[in-house]
């Protein structure tokens, strides 16, 4: 039986491209140190935390990775660690390299590590709440002075946005989640327009706001990570609206240049809340239900 | 667990690959001449001192025209009051284009038969701001939805600053008090009501103007406190049939400063070019400029500059004194760090001062097609140098007898070539013109196998 690949893999493919490409292309002064301190400090934890985990021998270990081999569904426990433990990590590692910029890798490697830990340690009923790279950055931006997000790194260049558009829909396709994109899209795209025409200002001006290409990579890569957002459709569509008159209100009346991330930081507990309303199976990597795409076993 | 601690000896290793390669600093070069403000027809210079929200911003004017038609309209966050407006010396701005403009420097090869003594060459070009074009004005009247909230006179300006409810109402307003603003304008100044800014607009006060032993009108400077750290430059797009050059120079505690709505991005630096840009600088990089700005597709933003404003390798100009700096704006100005004695810039060696004010110039050609939004900007920690700086390796053309003057000589004509191919790419001068001013070395004596290796290595 073939094996097929995990959904994680076309994401971590699609972020080192893009991590390569701006550092060829686009001027954004990458540092190849500051992103080696992502990764090694991202996976470094993931290791160290469920090596404790296991030590720890909760019955319910905290990341429950499901198998759906040729053996059927059935929980294990961690007792041997694989390299499916590590995309997650490596997702975080590579979102936090594209977004955020440090001073010093010092400010990089305290943004993944407390990444990760938020994965472990910031958990309701089982699933952490905060997506890792986000809590990451909104916790460097908040806590070491030294960090900070450019927005105008990537520039409006059409073919950008094509490209997250082609990247983004593949993973998301993968996984089922194409919903929370198109929703955030379409809600703040809408109040963004409402804004403009109230201002008066010409449509060029609404679609260059919207050109943001930090905008369209948290739209596909953040916003749709299904590990932290609501398991039932209707919340994901409350939930995406939250965060969209959130980003709008932060970025148009207090000026933020963060918003969209702060956004989702704040919006995140709220998916208790909408779990708890609606309640749905939670997303696990290993179980898609997606028709077209292909069965997943534990590597 | 091998595939673990594999994959964290290779990350180890490469890591530290990286960070033991990082170059050691060296000496940056002779300073020869520099590409400022007046290169560009009407550029307009503004200069922003921020921290936190509390913002100075300085407006540099270069008006060559009547004073009697001189206005300025700008849409400002808060009201002014006369405390927070000063008229400040236009040799400020001059100091700052100075301080940070991009540099030619010069190294000198030495004689390959025996080590010589290096020439020093110090070539000062002293810049004047360029001028910035403005509107006219007429009488004064009263129109309707105009507050007047502050009026009040600042040196040789009659400065008044107005909050409005419709853009009819303000036009008419500015029109019958004698402030000619462009059809079209009406458009542009609703997104600014809209926002709940005020109009900064100011004119001149001939008497005191005539009085004041001035022959220039002088910069502006305002202070205020908001959130909002932007250049409102949509309304100076009204009549332009050409691309207006805009530099920033933001000076900050914090570190480099950069536009959040466009791209930003470094003006090609640390090159070698021939010689004989010694002479065409100016032109050089004003072509390099225009090649970039296509290049780029003409929606960026160019960083000209950024660095700490305590020191600078090579020196275009004398770092700004304490007092400069506030003169510029710089409001929370400590003592320097280390080594108070002022040095010999012009020697090139790198000073021991530095502050705690950063400065980013930032060089934005816009027109309306490509720049429909206003500039946003933010401050970040990013300490990192950078200076648009061109590098002028003078070869040894002398009498070399030696084996190793052979080989150096060998060695020139693909040097000479790299650097023109550099220019050529550059600039988008002809490569078959640059090579026609390129020196001619005498190769009779070097051997052809000599050549042949020069060549290839």
């Amino acid at each position: 039986m073939r094996t097929p690949i995990d959904a994680r893999l076309y994401q971590i493919g699609f972020l080192a491209s893009f991590l390569l490409l701006g550092f060829i292309t686009r001027d954004w002064q990458l540092h190849p140190e500051v992103v080696l301190t992502a990764i090694v400090a991202a996976l470094t934890t993931q290791y160290l935390c469920l090596k404790i985990s296991k030590c720890i021998k909760i019955s319910k270990p905290l990341l429950v990775p499901v198998t759906k081999g040729d053996l059927g569904g059935s929980t294990r426990d961690l007792t041997e660690l694989t390299k499916s433990d590590f995309y997650s990590p490596m997702i975080t590692a590579l979102g936090l390299s594209v977004l955020l910029r440090v001073d010093h890798s010092w400010a990089m490697a305290f943004a993944a590590t407390i990444a990760i830990l938020s994965k472990f340690l910031l958990q309701f009923n089982q699933k952490h709440i905060f997506n890792p790279a986000n809590f990451g950055i909104i916790c460097a931006i908040l806590f070491t002075h030294e960090a900070w997000v450019s927005p105008g790194q990537w520039g409006e260049s059409m073919w950008y946005v094509v490209m997250f558009l082609i990247c983004g829909g593949l993973v998301l396709r993968k996984v089922g989640r194409w919903d929370t994109t198109i929703a955030f899209l379409s809600f703040y795209f809408a109040m963004e327009a409402v804004r403009n025409v109230y201002l008066g200002w010409t449509w060029d001006v609404w679609s260059h706001r919207m050109m943001s290409g930090s905008l369209i990579m948290f739209s596909f890569f953040m916003i749709t990570d299904p590990r932290t957002i609501p398991n039932a459709k209707p919340a994901r569509i409350i939930w995406t609206f939250t965060i969209a008159l959130i980003t709008f209100i932060l970025r148009n009346y207090f000026f933020m240049t963060t918003a969209v991330f702060f956004a989702l930081f704040l919006a995140a507990p709220l998916t208790i809340l909408l779990d708890w309303i609606f309640k749905d199976d939670r997303f696990d990597w290993f179980n898609l239900s997606s028709a077209t795409t292909p069965e997943i076993k534990s590597v | 667990m091998n595939i673990i601690r594999s994959f964290l000896a290779i990350a180890l290793s490469l890591f530290l690959g990286f960070t033991n390669s990082l170059p050691a600093l060296a000496f940056c070069g002779f300073y020869v001449a520099k590409a400022d403000t007046k290169l560009y027809n009407q550029a307009s210079q503004v200069a922003i001192a921020r921290a936190n929200d509390r913002t100075i911003l300085t407006m540099a004017n270069d008006y060559q025209g009547e004073a009697k038609d001189f206005a300025l309209v700008v849409p400002v966050p808060t009201v002014l009051k006369k405390e927070q407006v000063k008229v400040v010396n236009a040799a400020i701005m001059e100091r700052l284009d100075a301080f940070s403009a991009p540099r030619l420097v010069e190294y000198f090869d030495e004689n390959p038969c025996e080590p010589i003594r290096r020439l020093e060459s110090f070539d000062l070009d002293r810049p004047s701001a360029a001028a910035a074009p403005i509107a006219s004005n007429r009488a004064r009247d009263k129109a309707q939805g105009v507050t007047v909230e502050e009026q009040f006179n600042v040196g040789e300006y009659d400065i008044v600053i107005l909050s409005a409810k419709e853009s009819g109402g303000l036009e008419s307003w500015l029109q019958d008090n004698g402030y000619q603003i462009p059809k079209g304008a009406k458009d542009l100044l609703n997104p600014y009501i809209r926002q709940k800014l005020k109009f900064f607009v100011a004119k001149v006060n001939l008497e005191k103007f005539e009085t004041s032993g001035f022959t220039k009108l002088r910069p502006i400077q305002i202070a205020y406190e908001s959130p909002r750290f932007m250049l409102p430059i949509r309304l100076g797009m009204v009549n332009a049939q050409q691309a207006q050059d805009l530099i920033v120079y933001i000076l900050s505690p914090k570190g480099r400063a950069e536009v959040t709505n466009y791209r930003t991005v470094r003006i090609p630096s640390d090159v070698n070019i021939p010689e004989f840009v010694k002479g065409e600088f100016s032109g050089f990089y004003k072509s390099m400029f225009n090649t970039s700005y296509d290049r780029e597709n003409r929606n960026v933003a160019f960083l000209e500059y950024a660095w700490n404003m305590g020191n600078c390798d090579p020196c275009s100009a004398d770092p700004l004194n304490p007092d400069e700096l506030k003169q510029a704006g710089v409001f929370w100005l400590e003592q320097p760090i280390g080594n108070n004695q002022p040095q010999s810039f012009w020697r090139g060696r790198r000073p021991q001062m530095s502050s705690n004010v950063f400065i980013t110039r930032l060089h934005v050609r816009y027109t309306r097609d490509k720049f429909p939004e206003d500039l946003m900007f933010q401050d970040t920690n990013n300490q990192e140098n950078f200076q648009g700086r061109y590098v002028m390796q003078h070869p040894y053309l002398n009498e070399t007898n030696c084996d190793a003057g052979k080989q150096y000589r060998a060695g020139l004509p693909k040097r000479f070539d790299q650097e023109a191919q550099t220019l050529s790419k550059l600039t988008g001068w002809k490569i078959e013109d640059i090579r026609k001013k390129l020196p001619t070395v005498n190769l009779a004596d070097v051997s052809w196998y000599d050549r042949f290796r020069a060549y290839v290595r």
